[in-house]
């Protein structure tokens, strides 16, 4: 099937590239959701059966994949509602939504890849796609934002890349001839620690562009700025997932050796630098998409809390990674309606929102609240589990350090939002503002809906899945 | 049989200057002057007599016999082959560059004495110039004296042909680095140009502007003197163990003549550095001859 | 010989660090290419045939004279200053570079128990720092990309020290390689130049918080 689901995806997106039909357009959108949601229920149905050598679907690319095929629908359906609004050539909208596969497969390859090399390969087509879709608009600030995404990307893939070698070099001399992660794990007491410390840093540092922490976050931060904003809900969450695979993957390695510790202390550092660097920009950031994007890496850093504290840790860093992937989209798709109506990123150009769109801005207002992890939020449960994990490992101080921040943070999102929600705006025309149905907003609501079920009351399937995700780790 | 090299370099020193000369000339196109005409110079500026300012103590008068008789003392640590120079003991090699960092502060300071302010600027640039060199000159001895163990110069010469090829590699790199020492030491192209007349720009020409007659004379034979015993040091890295010490004869006289020739044809293609550009340029070799270092490290095995 | 050729490749990037103007950057990297070659030839010469001409290929067409000479084709056309611009004076670089040297030697040195030849990995290691202190401190848009060109050789360096025992690595390696040099200089460098004026970092500073 995965195999099926890579062709087809290339075709779907070859089909795209020359597609100039706006009808064909939408047939080759519910085509590839198909795809990928028939790909989701048989990676579930055939879970840990390797195939075509190198993709093996366990726990935690089954979930990641399912996540991908739920999101990839809203954010279909919000790019069709974005070139409904804006005026395109046809040749553009066919490479945006052909760049829009390319990166959504390759993602679902990346997650699904049980091989260092294809892994990496992956990782490298969703750079080249995404730049694709910043690129979109064609301006010198998506051609500035595009430049320094592909370049920051271009060095953390090479430093990945250094990393693999240096994970070939410790395994040199002792029988291990392939990168396969299995193969890695099993094997990993007898891996040169040393050489093992050096490839993890240099592979942590190569995913953290992906992944959106210290120190590579930088690019993220632009791209999903520059990209149009469905495109940016992609990049802002199932994108940010990749990362994590990425180093998720070789953590797990480097937990059955005696460098464990030493990778914790790492991932604390710069799980730590990650809130703090989003709730120092928060402070002071007044572009809504930047806003949004901190905010990504501020959830980074606190899954990466989870995964460094260890024990109930681990299984809610997953979870709330699963609700971050929903969350953020949701805020994204919300942010097009504001555009449309204001015509503005800025935060002192938007307000009194409540009057123009009263269900879009009850989303903003749930989303906040969501986002932020206020009590009927599923995130609310995962970040809780997190802070729990953190205090029953000992690490107090960066307990209370991270809630501090943590408190920074969503009093600048807050400051933010309801100034947007009920402030009145400066100088605003409101003669000619359009106003957006409802309908539009109906897949933000559903994806909140999800957040607030999947915390609350997470299905037995979903629990299982994370808990064999996180099983090879030590307790 | 220790006055071989001496006698060699005294003879190399005569024409040295005259073939640059003569080199730069026939690239450009022009007649020029023969090979002896730089040596007819000197020797009709020792034949006058020296003018003194009335500022000047004893220190200006000194200078200039200091400035010579040191670089001749140096050149009697100057091996040839395997055959001593008239001086050699365990760690010549510092005696032989302080030696010459004497004979070079009693030329600052008489050009301080002078208390003219070009001169001062000379001065200046001509010790960052040299400070900046000569760490390049003591890592390239202190490696080869790691990878031989020896500390003279001639025990070094002598053991480092009996090495692996890469050792040979090294060689060649550090004769480079000694090449480039030696145009820096004299005060040529790339680092200053000694045709220059405009005294912003002057480094060592700068410093002796108030020399003349004999003074001058000796000054000028020392820059001949100084190349001959660089070209006489580089000359050693290619000289053949094994075989009677005569056979090393054409190979000292060629390997002079070819960096003669190759100073002359540096001079005449390239166009002196901008004076802010000198101290990298300097620096750089410093860092290659650390390379050579590492290089030597990486081949005793003697790591840290 | 190999050793030879290392130290001469190390040699070029401190003269890297000294160099101010644009041609000698590229005549550096063309360089650094041709000396690959070398590397690669003696080092590779025991894997299967098929293999040893990709990577042969590689470096002295792309590495050595297609890369070198698209870099000037893109200097021409889009007029840029020969000026490499550096925000620090050079006399630092140098002593930069010959820190990054010495702090890799050090390194390599900490390393015990390991199989791979340690001048590899100095000069591996010298060259992916030098590259990232070029790109930090070089204020030209294309001078990044001759930074990352630099990386990309270490990186090399460094595959081809496992490369006997795994090809495929050599193999992807290359590919990064190729598909980055195509994608930065090819398509954007390009662009940039129909964008805008200067190709100057300074102009790609409007995207800020």
């Amino acid at each position: 099937m995965i195999g099926i689901f890579l062709i087809g995806s290339l075709l779907i997106s070859l089909a795209y590239f020359f597609s100039k039909n706006h009808l064909l357009n939408v047939v080759l959108a519910f085509a590839f959701c198909l795809l990928h949601g028939a790909l989701a229920i048989d990676v579930y149905i055939h879970r840990d059966i390797t195939q075509l050598v190198y993709f093996t679907p366990d726990a935690l690319a089954v979930i990641l994949v399912c996540v991908n095929s739920i999101i990839c629908i809203p954010v279909f359906y919000h790019s069709f509602v974005y070139f409904s609004k804006h005026p395109y050539k046809p040749h553009e909208m066919g490479l945006f939504f052909g760049a829009m596969v390319l990166l959504t497969a390759s993602i679902s390859a990346a997650y699904l890849s049980n091989h260092m090399g294809i892994l990496w390969i992956f990782v490298e087509l969703t750079t080249l796609s995404a730049s694709a879709l910043i690129y979109h608009r064609r301006n010198k600030l998506t051609l500035e934002g595009t430049w320094k995404y592909i370049f920051i990307c271009s060095i953390s893939i090479t430093l990945v890349f250094i990393g693999i070698l240096f994970v070939t070099l410790a395994i040199q001399h002792k029988g291990i001839t392939d990168l396969f992660y299995t193969t890695l794990s099993e094997n990993a007491t007898l891996l040169s620690p040393f050489w093992l410390k050096l490839s993890f840093l240099f592979i942590f540092t190569g995913f953290t562009a992906k992944a959106g922490l210290v120190p590579m976050y930088t690019a993220g931060i632009d791209a999903k700025d520059k990209a149009p904003y469905p495109a940016g809900a992609i990049l802002a969450s199932v994108l940010m997932n990749v990362g994590f695979v990425g180093i998720f993957r070789f953590y797990e390695i480097t937990s059955h050796t005696e460098i464990f510790a030493w990778t914790n202390n790492i991932l604390l550092i710069s799980a730590i630098l990650s809130v703090f660097v989003a709730a120092v920009y928060m402070l002071r950031v007044k572009n809504i998409k930047r806003m949004m994007a901190y905010s990504g890496v501020e959830h980074m850093g606190i899954i990466m809390l989870g995964i460094a504290a260890g024990g109930i840790g681990y299984y809610a860093a997953i979870l709330h990674l699963i609700l971050h992937s929903f969350a953020k989209p949701a805020l994204f798709f919300q942010f097009g309606q504001i555009y449309r109506t204001y015509g503005s990123k800025s935060v002192y150009d938007v307000g009194h929102y409540f009057k123009y769109n009263i269900t879009g801005a009850l989303v903003l207002l749930f989303a906040f609240f969501i986002v932020t992890a206020m009590p009927p939020s599923g995130m609310f449960v995962s970040e809780f589990l997190v802070f729990k994990s953190l205090f029953a490992s000992g690490y107090l101080w960066v307990l209370i350090l991270t809630m501090i921040l943590l408190t920074v943070i969503i009093w600048a999102f807050g400051k933010n939002v309801f100034k947007m929600l009920f402030i009145k705006p400066v100088d605003f025309d409101e003669s000619n503002v359009t106003r957006i149905p409802f309908s539009e907003s109906l897949s933000q609501y559903i994806l909140l809906a999800l957040v607030v079920y999947l915390g609350l009351n997470p299905p037995e399937q979903l629990v299982s899945l994370i808990h064999s995700a996180i099983s090879t780790l030590p307790k | 049989m220790r006055m071989i090299s001496l006698l060699l370099i005294l003879i190399t020193s005569f024409f040295f200057t005259g073939i640059i000369i003569r080199t730069k000339s026939i690239l450009s196109g022009r007649k020029g002057p023969g090979i002896m005409q730089p040596m007819k110079d000197i020797i009709r500026s020792l034949r006058i007599g020296s003018v003194y300012s009335k500022t000047t103590s004893f220190i200006f008068q000194l200078a200039p016999t200091v400035y010579i008789a040191t670089i001749l003392m140096a050149i009697l640590f100057i091996p040839f082959g395997n055959q001593r120079g008239v001086l050699s003991f365990n760690g010549d090699f510092v005696f032989f560059a302080y030696t010459l960092a004497l004979g070079k502060f009693f030329m600052i300071i008489a050009s301080l004495d002078t208390g003219s302010s070009f001169e001062g600027m000379g001065a200046s640039r001509e010790a960052l110039y040299s400070m900046l060199v000569e760490p390049a000159f003591f890592i390239i001895m202190g490696s080869f004296s790691l990878l031989t163990g020896f500390t003279s110069f001639v025990d070094i010469f002598s053991a480092m042909h009996f090495g692996s090829y890469v050792t040979y590699g090294l060689g060649a790199l550090a004769a480079f680095v000694f090449a480039i020492i030696a145009l820096i030491e004299n005060s040529r192209m790339p680092v200053d140009d000694p045709k220059t007349h405009l005294e912003l720009t002057m480094i060592h020409e700068v410093m002796i502007l108030d020399n003349s007659g004999y003074d001058l004379g000796l000054i000028l034979y020392g820059t001949n003197l100084k190349f001959a015993m660089y070209g006489a040091l580089i000359a050693n890295f290619f000289h053949t163990p094994g075989y009677e010490w005569y056979y090393s004869i054409p190979i000292f006289f060629g390997v002079q003549l070819a960096f003669a020739v190759t100073v002359g044809v540096v001079e005449s293609f390239s166009a002196r550095f901008r004076m802010n550009h000198n101290p990298q340029f300097i620096l750089m070799f410093t860092s290659i001859s650390l390379l050579i270092f590492l290089g030597v490290l990486l081949l005793t095995g003697k790591i840290i | 010989m190999i050793n030879i050729l290392l130290i001469v490749f190390t040699i070029s990037l401190i003269y890297l660090a000294m160099a101010n103007r644009m041609l000698t950057y590229i005549r550096i990297i063309a360089f650094q290419g041709a000396l690959l070659f070398g590397v690669a030839f003696i080092e590779l010469i025991e894997i299967s045939l098929p293999n040893l001409v990709f990577v042969l290929l590689e470096t002295i067409i792309i590495k050595a004279v297609a890369i070198p000479l698209f870099i000037k084709y893109i200097i021409d056309r889009n007029h840029i200053t020969r000026e490499a611009e550096p925000y620090v004076s050079n006399f630092f670089s140098v002593v930069i570079v010959t820190v990054i040297i010495l702090g890799s030697f050090f390194l390599a040195n900490a390393i015990t128990g390991t199989h791979v030849r340690k001048i590899f990995f100095i000069v591996a290691l010298s060259s992916l720092f030098t590259g990232l202190y070029i790109i930090i401190t070089r204020r030209k848009i294309l001078t990044h990309v001759m930074g990352f060109l630099i990386i990309e050789n270490g990186v090399f360096v460094l595959s081809l020290a496992v490369g006997s025992e795994m090809p495929m690595l050599v193999n992807i390696g290359i590919l990064l390689d190729i598909f980055v040099s195509v994608i930065l200089l090819g398509i954007f460098a390009d662009k940039i130049g129909d964008v805008f004026e200067e190709q100057d970092v300074e102009q790609l500073r409007n995207l800020k918080d």
